[in-house]
């Protein structure tokens, strides 16, 4: 018991039910606590009734304990003496407070002393009630006590106040009555002060209340310093000691204790593996539509599927076998083999399309020849870009990268004074290659729709040097290797592509034969071939051309007819029946000249006696704007001028050429003007109604093969003779030709064609090349007038008369 | 045969420095330059093409790209893309 450090002891006055008769009436409170009070009670009792030995208690201990103060009026403390006579009066567990209300309290103790408490028992309450209690339980039951026993009310009311004393300090006091009751107590008693001393000025003491340990944790260190230092060492050393002597000390055993361990079990759970993937997706506006246009086709599927559809999932190469799938010129379209457009179709990847991934296959596959096709071609267009780009007339991008080369090498351009630049030829380029090496070209012809496509022909017109003739097809776009390569039997005399069908390409050759070729096909067989017609020619078939006629004979709506004439006299019109099939036009007669009658009079009669009767046709030319009228250059050097609706009779016969006439050619600018070329050296401008010729051109003593009107300006036409090209404009000069550009040696040039749109020429020679040549510095061209020939001619005619 | 014809034909192309073909994983099927380079080549050029081809269709879905050319100080490299290929030329304009 912790008497001596706690002050909180708290008087203990219990009174046994078995000595309550003996008490006072004026019965001290009674302090109890629940459960173990009442044991403790009943323990009394026993003690109380068993003991042997009483002790008086005198109750005033009570007061004593209350009311230390100024209270004490003469009583006797209470003593306890134990059996020994020692005072063991318990000390005072309460010191109440000097200020406390007035004590009432005093009489009531003063006349408690009945009570009979055996000390032990005194003791043993006072550590029971020590060792806390609780309001709750003392009430009940201390009522009960007190109820028990004969109490006054003066008792109680003592009771009540002396616990409202007791409680007043407000600490751990456990006061017998409940709350309730003492609060009323209490409330009584403050009126009473109030009223009375309400003038009074009351002294309020503030004081600190007691401290309250809650928890104390002394330090296990103390300072060296201080008091116990001494004694703490000794212990310290003490203990270090007694470790050493634990060991083989009687004092302390070691015991161990095993723990059982059971055998471990080991538990293997396993789930199968999660196997994780990642799968990301970007969708993109084409996906969708991708995804989308195939749900649609799949519908569609069991429908018509057309090639043509523009649904690129059905326009596989697969139905397209070769036919379309790489189309030069399609009929249907005006899609040039420079517009990537159809091969935008067939590139375009198909979405049900399933085709093995064979390296083989994919080279064979339509769309990588085509790829293959259009790859060359830029790089041609790299190679070539400046001289293509010279032809187009457009501006020709310099190279960042690398020095521009002087393309214009050959002309005066940069040193030259802009005003006078004389006109020139230039060479842009040429088209040739092995295959056609060798070869003399016999013909060349634009296409009618594809201005890009070039069909050249080739062949000897001697009848000494005939081999295999070639006609092959260039593209501007890539002038070293031919698109079409086809192979003839006989050399080519002439050629010339359909109007309406401009996939059609007629070749008329030396052996009299006219073939058809479909260039939208790459094999070598012709469309058609006229081996089979009975009317064909026996002669070179020395001109072809397509004519486009209003009138459409019976099965002839497609507009246009082919036309031939050849060496065997024939003009012959073909169309296709099952077959190529021919009418004679015209059949050229041999006329005789006006002044020279051969004595053998071979030619004097309608019917001859030579080996033909009819003369050799070497060309023609329809009127351009009258489709009935033609002109016809003969062997002879006439010139007639027929029409469809007489086959038998001419209109007209220019005579004045003395040998072969090559070339006959209307002029497309004035209708009724032409010029002719033939091989005595000359070329004559005729003017139709006058038989006679406006002018005469002749440069150098040599055949001149080919002439043609410039396209693009009235006064300018160019010829070609054995050695040299010539332009003439007759605007500069009548009577040389204003560019002059020789052929390298030992070739001879036999060709010569105009392009359509730009200024530039293309001339074949006996090589097997094409050049092209860009005129520059015409000073005339646009700006002439189209009746400036016209002028011309009647000035010419003006001055002869 | 006129596909070899073709070929051979490029490939002796004045300033053709290669030819490349490779199929769609990438591998190559025909090539005129040494195979690291090739594999390079084809490597780069098949993203490259694939991303302008998203380019061209984001912009209109009912396009499609046929052609590529990247122009360098160098040289010209020319791809002609298709589903399951790629024809890949390099070229020296300027020679």
């Amino acid at each position: 018991m912790s008497n001596g450090t706690a002050k909180m002891k708290k008087p203990v006055v219990k009174v046994t039910p078995s000595s309550r008769f003996s008490v006072n009436p004026k019965m001290p409170s009674i302090y109890q606590s629940g459960a173990p009070v009442k044991h403790n009670q009943s323990i009394m009792n026993r003690s109380v009734t068993g003991s042997s030995s009483r002790r008086s208690v005198v109750l005033q201990a009570d007061s004593k304990l209350l009311d230390k103060g100024s209270l004490q009026t003469g009583k006797q403390a209470i003593q306890v003496f134990d059996e020994q006579g020692n005072d063991v009066t318990p000390l005072p567990l309460f010191h109440p407070d000097p200020n406390a209300p007035p004590p009432k309290q005093s009489n009531f103790f003063a006349s408690q002393d009945a009570s009979m408490i055996t000390a032990p028992d005194f003791l043993s309450t006072i550590s029971m009630y020590q060792t806390g209690m609780n309001t709750s339980f003392a009430g009940p039951f201390t009522r009960s006590i007190i109820g028990s026993s004969t109490v006054s009310k003066s008792s109680r009311s003592t009771v009540e106040s002396m616990n409202e004393e007791i409680e007043e300090p407000g600490t751990k006091r456990v006061i017998s009555l409940s709350l309730s009751d003492v609060q009323i107590r209490r409330e009584e008693v403050k009126d009473i002060v109030t009223e009375d001393m309400l003038d009074k000025t009351v002294d309020v003491y503030l004081t600190e209340t007691e401290t309250l340990w809650i928890l104390d944790m002394p330090a296990t260190m103390i300072s060296t310093d201080a008091e116990e230092a001494e004694t703490v060492k000794l212990r310290t050393q003490a203990y270090v000691e007694l470790c050493k002597n634990r060991l083989g000390n009687d004092l302390y055993v070691d015991r161990m204790m095993q723990t059982l361990n059971d055998a471990p079990k080991c538990k293997e759970v396993q789930c199968e593996k999660i196997i994780r993937a990642e799968a990301a997706t970007m969708a993109t506006i084409w996906d969708m539509y991708d995804t989308f246009l195939a749900e649609e086709a799949s519908k569609e599927d069991n429908k018509t599927t057309k090639v043509t559809q523009p649904s690129r999932i059905l326009s596989r190469p697969e139905e397209s076998k070769g036919t379309d799938a790489m189309s030069i010129i399609s009929s249907a379209s005006i899609s040039s083999l420079s517009s990537l457009g159809v091969d935008a179709e067939s590139i375009i990847s198909g979405l049900t399309k399933e085709e093995p991934s064979d390296p083989e296959l994919i080279l064979k596959s339509e769309s990588f020849q085509q790829n293959l096709c259009v790859m060359e071609r830029i790089i041609m267009e790299n190679i070539f870009q400046p001289k293509l780009a010279d032809y187009r007339q457009l501006h020709i991008l310099k190279d960042p990268d690398c020095k521009p080369p002087e393309e214009d090498g050959i002309e005066e351009e940069p040193t030259e004074v802009t005003a006078t630049t004389t006109p020139t030829l230039d060479r842009l380029w040429s088209f040739s290659c092995e295959v056609t090496k060798g070869h003399n070209v016999s013909s060349m012809a634009w296409n009618k729709i594809n201005k890009d496509l070039l069909a050249v022909g080739y062949g000897e017109f001697d009848f000494r040097d005939q081999k295999g003739g070639l006609v092959c097809c260039w593209s501007l776009k890539n002038p070293m290797w031919p698109e079409r390569v086809y192979h003839c039997e006989s050399g080519v005399t002439s050629l010339d592509f359909s109007i309406g069908n401009p996939n059609l390409l007629a070749v008329g050759m030396h052996n009299g034969e006219i073939v058809i070729f479909n260039v939208q096909r790459q094999e070598d067989t012709p469309l058609i071939d006229s081996s089979n017609c009975f009317n064909k020619h026996t002669g070179p078939v020395w001109q072809l051309q397509w004519i486009e006629q209003e009138r459409g004979a019976s099965g002839d709506d497609k507009g246009d007819s082919l036309i031939s004439v050849s060496a065997d006299g024939k003009i012959a019109k073909w169309y296709l029946r099952k077959g190529l099939d021919c009418t004679d036009l015209m059949k050229l007669k041999r006329t005789r000249g006006d002044k020279s009658k051969k004595p053998t009079g071979e030619k004097e009669r309608k019917i001859e006696a030579l080996i033909s009767r009819q003369a050799p046709g070497m060309c023609f030319d329809f009127h351009p704007k009258d489709a009935n009228i033609y002109l016809v250059g003969t062997e002879e050097g006439h010139i007639h001028k027929c029409s469809c609706s007489y086959n038998e009779q001419f209109l007209d016969t220019y005579k004045a050429h003395r040998s072969p006439v090559y070339k006959i050619a209307w002029s497309p600018f004035s209708p009724d003007v032409f010029l002719s070329c033939s091989a005595d050296w000359t070329i004559r401008l005729w003017q139709q109604d006058l038989l006679k010729p406006v002018l005469n051109f002749s440069s150098v003593n040599r055949a001149i093969y080919e002439i043609m009107w410039s396209p693009k300006s009235p006064m300018i036409f160019g010829a070609v003779n054995e050695e040299r090209v010539e332009i003439w404009d007759l605007d500069n000069s009548i009577l040389d030709p204003t560019i002059v550009s020789s052929a390298s040696p030992g070739v001879t040039l036999t060709t010569i064609l105009f392009a359509e749109s730009t200024d530039c020429v293309l001339i074949g020679d006996s090589d097997g090349q094409v050049t092209v040549y860009k005129m520059k510095h015409l000073t005339s061209g646009i700006t002439t007038q189209a009746n400036a020939l016209d002028d011309l001619i009647g000035s010419t005619l003006a001055s002869q008369l | 045969m006129f596909l070899e014809e073709t070929l051979k034909r490029i490939q002796s192309h004045k300033g053709v420095l290669g030819t490349i073909v490779v199929n769609a994983e990438g591998i190559p099927i025909r090539t005129t330059l040494d195979n690291s380079t090739t594999v390079q080549y084809a490597g780069l050029l098949h993203q490259l093409t694939i991303k302008a081809r998203s380019t061209v269709r984001d912009i209109d879905p009912q396009n499609d790209l046929t052609f590529l050319r990247i122009r360098s100080k160098k040289h010209e490299i020319m791809v002609a893309p298709d589903k399951e290929y790629l024809l890949i030329v390099i070229q020296n304009p300027s020679e």
